[in-house]
């Protein structure tokens, strides 16, 4: 690990199968984009560093794959994620409506209460939209989440999604310090960054 | 990477039959398993290798080689619980979870090269899925059974097909094995590529014609011969060309003929007249393999050792002192021990002998080191067990070992049983690289002569032989002998319950395993589980690795060595007279998994009483190949 890593945080990536949640993810961290993506096998793994506010943070990003098949392996990775990004397809409103079973497996599986989630709406370069940001944002306040609606394909929202995470999970008290000890670093006292989308998180 | 992907049906692998969800399982428990028992650099670039390999040999996408990269690193941490339960969830594997073992065996075989750490993997995961490790045993048993039944081809087509092998890189694609699932179990064909027509007309007797036709024609048969080290002749082709520095005497005589995917070595420690006169003495109940051999060297001045050993011990040093110097011992106060003016006044007469084969030993044993590297043995795992200066000369070996590159890999288990050599953690560190699976150091705390021949050493009180290892490492196995071994001697003479001890398999465990699968398991089964020390090492949930390691700032053995020898010790008198399953099943905890123990448990009763006794043991595995 190098000096200046702050801390790892341990990331996690769920919703219904299509959504997006692998080409997110590549967005964040290859930018690039590809239509043609193949499905996620079990679970994809990728680690990126990032700055907030002067902080480094390194992301072990777990992508879990969205498929049926695929879900008894998933609960695993719940375990020890300080936060997780919640995707729904804005042009498919059943994805949207799966948000509540999502929500439940996480509650059942995550070891943490007070974890930091992040809800994204995917896909809003397309046209046929169904689910309206009013919608998403109503859902994540219910839920006490942040909230973005975001593009993999034209890379809207998509780094902001990422920071307004991690700036959050480094906000939160006892969320992460535990896994950097000895390092003495507290940062829970710090202001909030001057940032546009700090809180609820609203572009568009 | 994966030659036999395109010519190959999938079918055919039972491994690729499985489900895309049950793969990447499979994938991330080997991935996980490895992260835990590799996680020191050294071995790092291994496990991405076996990684990246087996995500091939399963046709997963290689999108999947980050996350199991991830996972051999440790990442994750997840541990292997769902994979486990995804995995005995599967169909195929519902039916038969041996499948698992089976497939990752023909995978780790496949080049010609059973790498020590595919078994210790192979044993792990098998261990994970709940299948009796005698089931991996038997397997590999009938790898080799299929191998000598086709045997008959001459050396000079061996080394041909080897030559032919370095030089078109495109044959590798012949050295596969086929697998070929008939009914129940599993029949696996290998031999020479050359032999190919004459193995399908025979596998198609076992296989059938369908599966043996897809064997013959794609010459999907693996060449072994790399497996087994020169044109097969083994180690007791081996001798010594030319005198190796001040060694006078190298060579290894067989212990029982059979042969195996991994082999076991004995180094015996001294040699005296009458019933220990020869090497292979002590030794006679071992059964770890069923190709072992012991190592021949220096008989002339173990001789005499052993000689001066006996006098010493049944002549100049009157029984009372002996006992005495026992306790003295055993309390620990050694450093303020006052040595008999009887015993001093001899002190030469054992010095001289001692100090020779000291340095006799550790020159052996980098003999024995650079034979080990250089493959004489053949490209299989090997375990080496020795007592007292053979001890010496495994520790020396290894010490050499790891100061050349390539030396992971090879040896599987270590024994050492008594050693002189320091106790120091540090200097068992690097063995940790050379070993693939456990370093056990059984240790006698009341071994007074140990105490005194190292009386004006610098490291007398730090004796490998006298106290436990306190090595933070998963290898590290320290078993407390103090009960079984009333003195050095019994060493040698008590090998067969010390064996037992630690955990190494006798005769007698082949025996009872073979008595107990003809015998059905009556009701009355004796609670193993009351009976075995450190209850959480024979609980089926954890991980049968975790009881091993001794934490780092610990003067005394861990708990459960602590408890091993405490109860040993409580039980010493009871071994002494007639050791009973319960007894025995305390000594043999260390076993590598419930069922070795279970086997164990009957071991030193005599045949009838295990007749009588074998009915007690719980569910059998089962076991084709016995003895």
């Amino acid at each position: 690990m190098d000096e200046d890593v702050l801390t790892t945080l341990k990331i996690l990536i769920i919703g219904e199968s299509g959504v997006g949640k692998s080409s997110l993810l590549l967005r964040f961290t290859d930018d690039t984009f590809d239509p043609e993506l193949a499905a996620t096998i079990g679970v994809d793994f990728k680690v990126k560093t990032i700055s907030v506010d002067g902080n480094k943070a390194k992301l072990a990003i777990w992508d879990t794959a969205g498929q049926e098949r695929f879900r008894t392996l998933t609960p695993s990775y719940y375990r020890g994620a300080q936060g997780v990004i919640l995707v729904y397809d804005v042009t498919r409103r059943d994805t949207f409506i799966k948000l509540d079973n999502w929500l439940n497996e996480l509650e059942t599986y995550c070891t943490r209460n007070d974890i930091v989630k992040m809800l994204v709406g995917n896909k809003i370069d397309k046209e046929n939209r169904e689910v309206e940001r009013n919608e998403g944002l109503k859902f994540a306040r219910k839920h006490s989440m942040l909230f973005i609606e975001a593009s993999a394909k034209t890379c809207d929202g998509v780094q902001c999604a990422f920071e307004e995470l991690v700036e959050k999970i480094i906000q939160t008290p006892g969320l992460w310090e535990s896994e950097s000890q000895n390092r003495g670093v507290r940062l829970a006292n710090q202001e909030e960054g001057g940032r546009a989308c700090g809180g609820y998180c609203s572009l568009l | 990477m994966d030659e036999n992907s395109d010519d190959k049906d999938p079918s055919e692998f039972a491994g690729r039959s499985l489900s895309e969800p049950a793969r990447f399982a499979y994938a991330g428990l080997c991935a996980v398993s490895l992260g835990q028992l590799f996680r020191e650099k050294e071995q790092r670039s291994y496990s991405m290798e076996f990684i990246e390999g087996l995500v091939n040999w399963l046709q997963l996408s290689d999108s999947v080689i980050p996350t199991m990269v991830a996972f051999a690193n440790g990442l994750g941490g997840e541990g292997t619980d769902t994979f486990v339960q995804l995995l005995l969830e599967e169909p195929i594997l519902k039916k038969s979870p041996v499948t698992i073992t089976q497939d990752l065996m023909s995978f780790s075989l496949k080049d010609g090269y059973y790498d020590a750490r595919a078994r210790v993997l192979i044993s792990h995961v098998t261990w994970l899925l709940r299948v009796p490790v005698e089931a991996m045993e038997s397997f590999e048993e009938s790898l080799i059974e299929t191998l000598k039944e086709r045997k008959p081809e001459p050396s000079e087509t061996v080394d041909a097909s080897r030559k032919k092998k370095e030089t078109r890189k495109k044959l590798k694609r012949y050295f596969l094995i086929g697998l070929a699932t008939v009914g129940g179990g599993t029949v696996i064909g290998l031999t020479g590529g050359l032999a190919a027509p004459l193995v399908a007309a025979g596998a198609a007797t076992i296989i059938g014609s369908a599966g043996a036709a897809a064997l013959g024609s794609t010459a999907g048969i693996a060449i072994m011969a790399s497996l087994f080290g020169a044109a097969g002749a083994g180690l007791t082709g081996y001798k010594m060309k030319k005198r190796v520095g001040a060694i006078e005497e190298f060579e290894f005589l067989p212990l029982t003929g059979g042969r195996q995917l991994h082999i076991s070595i004995a180094i015996t420690g001294w040699l005296c007249t009458g019933k220990y006169a020869s090497f292979a003495a002590p030794w006679h109940s071992l059964m770890q393999s069923t190709e072992q051999y012991c190592l021949a060297w220096e008989s002339k001045y173990l001789m005499e050792l052993g000689n001066t050993l006996d006098l010493l011990l049944n002549g100049f040093v009157n029984m009372v002192a002996q006992e005495a110097l026992k306790y003295t011992v055993l309390s620990g106060i050694v450093s303020a021990l006052v040595w008999p003016t009887s015993l001093l006044a001899v002190a030469s007469v054992i010095d001289n002998p001692w100090g020779v084969c000291l340095s006799r030993s550790a020159e052996v044993g980098k003999h024995l080191a650079h034979l080990l590297l250089s493959r004489q043995q053949g490209k299989r795992p090997v375990t080496l067990i020795g007592f007292s200066l053979g001890a010496r000369v495994i520790y020396f070996c290894l010490q050499e070992m790891a100061q050349e590159k390539d030396c992971e890999g090879i040896i599987e288990d270590v024994v050492l049983l008594g050693a002189p050599v320091e106790g120091d953690a540090k200097y068992w560190k690097p063995l940790t690289r050379v070993v693939a699976g456990r370093i056990i150091n059984g240790y006698c705390r009341g071994d007074w002569l140990l105490s005194f021949v190292y009386r004006s050493s610098s490291v007398k009180l730090n004796v490998a032989g006298l106290q436990p290892v306190n090595l933070d490492d998963r290898r590290m196995v320290n078993v407390d002998l103090s009960s079984v071994v009333k003195g050095h001697l019994d060493y040698m003479k008590q090998m067969d319950t010390l064996l037992k001890a630690v955990g190494i398999k006798t005769k007698e465990c082949h025996m009872s395993s073979f008595v107990r699968e003809t015998m059905i398991p009556a009701g009355d089964s004796v609670n193993e589980e009351d009976t075995c020390i450190g209850t959480d090492n024979a609980s089926e949930d954890c991980d049968h690795w975790c009881w091993e390691p001794v934490p780092k700032n610990q003067e005394s053995p861990p708990p459960s060595t602590k408890a091993s020898g405490s109860s040993i010790q409580s039980e010493s008198t009871r071994i002494q007279n007639a050791v009973t399953p319960e007894d025995c099943s305390e000594v043999t905890s260390p076993c590598n998994n419930d069922q070795t123990q279970a086997s164990c448990s009957s071991d030193i009763i005599t045949d009838q009483e295990i007749l009588s006794t074998t009915d007690t043991a719980s569910p059998v595995p089962q076991r084709e190949h016995c003895l």
